[in-house]
């Protein structure tokens, strides 16, 4: 065993040769073009949401050299993700990674392409969680944070492990001043659906709420101590037709308690659009039951 | 673990770095702190940048064994950011030139320097990439090395070096605490060519 440095310096290099044929660049912004990744040979890319800045005029900038124009497919903002679709074939897509063999102290690399050639950065992976919300409320399946530098156009990216196959999409605008990157299974259960439907449905009440803690006896019958003031009802929401009202506190939604906006935003996925579900509310000091029809939202 | 691939990675990482730090001299210009310089030529001829010489046409050195020495200002490029420097010393171990045109991205480089004055200090990272368009950069007629390091004050003029202890850039700039940039060697070349016609 010779050459260890060299070795891990060439293989670190050839994967990031490798990898970079799934990266493109990505302009639709007007300063520094971004990154994004190829998802399948007939044109289809991934990127991140905030980068994408119009919806005209986009252009994509293949590893060949060439440049295409591209059209956004649709765009989550929650989990800032996007997806174009370039006028190009023959694209070689990325290689996903099975993420049940990653573990915190591995070695990984960030690639971008703002520019014409591929660059890199490299860091460890520094954390690995469970499910998270984003600020904007979009669902990760798992927290995969990095200390890799994300060098300006890195956005859209993608993190490549080891072996040279993408773990994730890196953004820097998920989490400011942290290098943590939406994992594969988000981002192509994501992907998918934007491609399917254009947008990610995402179930939607009409209500503007805050947490707010309960009176004690009714936190003592109830067993949580907070619930959710509604402090604004949209006209003809959801929660307008179910009776919802100003100044009600909302403590469970479908059987499942609600404590916090988290456990609401939780429970209002994509699946439960047109379906009816009972609302307990807290109304006057008494625990009261509500009907609503989820609608999608907007 | 049991094969001590980490173990042979740390041993051959110290002892590159063992290797250019006999090459790597401080230089003082008698202002705030001191920039690094890296021996080209063992007859005394020592490459920094042109902000480290700081327009002056007599510096000092410390050299790797702890001897100090004037130094003569002989060659100055303030476009490329390069200097030459004359000391009046012989046999002086020197960093063999590498070739930054064949850098990849992903690559592992450490540079060398004297970073808020400690001397001797290293810190190592990978290529981000080579060009003359690379962000943040302010627009220069020729090419740089962009890399994920920790580069701080002082690691101007110092080497860059790859896996091999090869100079393939001398230290230049940061534009924030990650990214450092530094003049490929070819460009060092092309300058003590155009300095000296040799």
């Amino acid at each position: 065993m010779a050459d260890v440095l060299k070795r891990l310096s060439d293989e670190m290099a050839d994967v990031v040769d490798t990898a970079g044929a799934s990266v493109v660049r990505v302009e639709a912004r007007r300063r520094l073009p971004a990154s994004g990744i190829v998802m399948a040979a007939d044109g289809v890319i991934v990127t991140a949401s905030h980068v994408v800045e119009r919806e005209d005029n986009i252009d994509v900038g293949l590893p060949g050299g060439e440049a295409v124009s591209a059209k956004l497919v649709g765009r989550d903002a929650t989990t800032d993700l996007a997806v174009l679709r370039a006028e190009a074939g023959g694209l070689t897509p990325a290689a996903w990674a099975d993420m049940d063999s990653l573990r915190v102290g591995n070695l990984a690399l960030a690639l971008g392409r703002p520019g014409r050639t591929v660059q890199a950065t490299l860091g460890v992976v520094s954390a690995l969680g469970a499910e998270w919300r984003t600020h904007a409320g979009g669902k990760i399946d798992r927290y995969l944070q990095t200390d890799v530098v994300m060098y300006p156009g890195f956005s859209g990216g993608p993190l490549v492990g080891a072996g040279g196959a993408v773990l994730g999409l890196n953004s820097s605008a998920l989490l400011p001043g942290v290098s943590v990157a939406v994992p594969v299974a988000t981002l192509r259960g994501v992907a998918e659906s934007l491609l399917a439907h254009g947008r990610v449905r995402r179930g939607y009440l009409g209500v503007g709420a805050q947490p707010a803690r309960l009176p004690a006896a009714v936190a003592e019958q109830l067993g949580q101590e907070t619930g959710l003031l509604i402090v604004s009802v949209e006209p003809d929401s959801p929660a307008d037709k179910g009776g919802l009202t100003l100044g009600d506190t909302v403590v469970a939604l479908a059987g499942n308690a609600v404590r916090h906006m988290d456990d609401l935003l939780a429970q209002l996925g994509g699946d439960v659009v047109g379906t009816g579900v009972p609302v307990r509310i807290v109304r006057g000091g008494q625990v009261q039951e509500a009907q609503v029809v989820i609608a999608e939202r907007p | 673990m049991a094969s001590g691939v980490l173990l042979q990675l740390n041993a051959e990482l110290a002892d590159v770095v063992a290797r250019v730090q006999r090459s790597l001299v401080q230089v003082h210009n008698g202002r705030r702190g001191s920039g690094a310089g890296t021996i080209w030529h063992p007859d005394g001829l020592v490459v920094t940048n042109a902000h480290v010489a700081a327009r002056r046409s007599l510096l000092e050195v410390t050299l790797p064994d702890g001897r100090t020495a004037p130094a003569r200002v002989i060659a100055y490029d303030e476009a490329r950011d390069l200097a030459a420097l004359n000391v009046d010393a012989h046999d002086l171990p020197t960093v063999e030139p590498g070739n930054a045109k064949q850098l990849q991205p992903g690559q592992w480089v450490m540079a060398l320097g004297h970073p808020w004055g400690v001397p001797g200090a290293v810190t190592g990272g990978v290529v981000i990439g080579v060009g003359s368009q690379l962000p943040e950069l302010p627009p220069r007629p020729h090419e740089w090395i962009a890399v994920s390091l920790h580069m701080r004050p002082g690691h101007s003029g110092g080497p860059l070096v790859d896996v091999s202890g090869r100079l393939v850039g001398v230290n230049t700039m940061i534009t924030g605490p990650d990214v450092g940039f530094a003049v490929p060697v070819h460009v060092v070349k092309a300058f003590l060519r155009e300095a000296f016609r040799v």
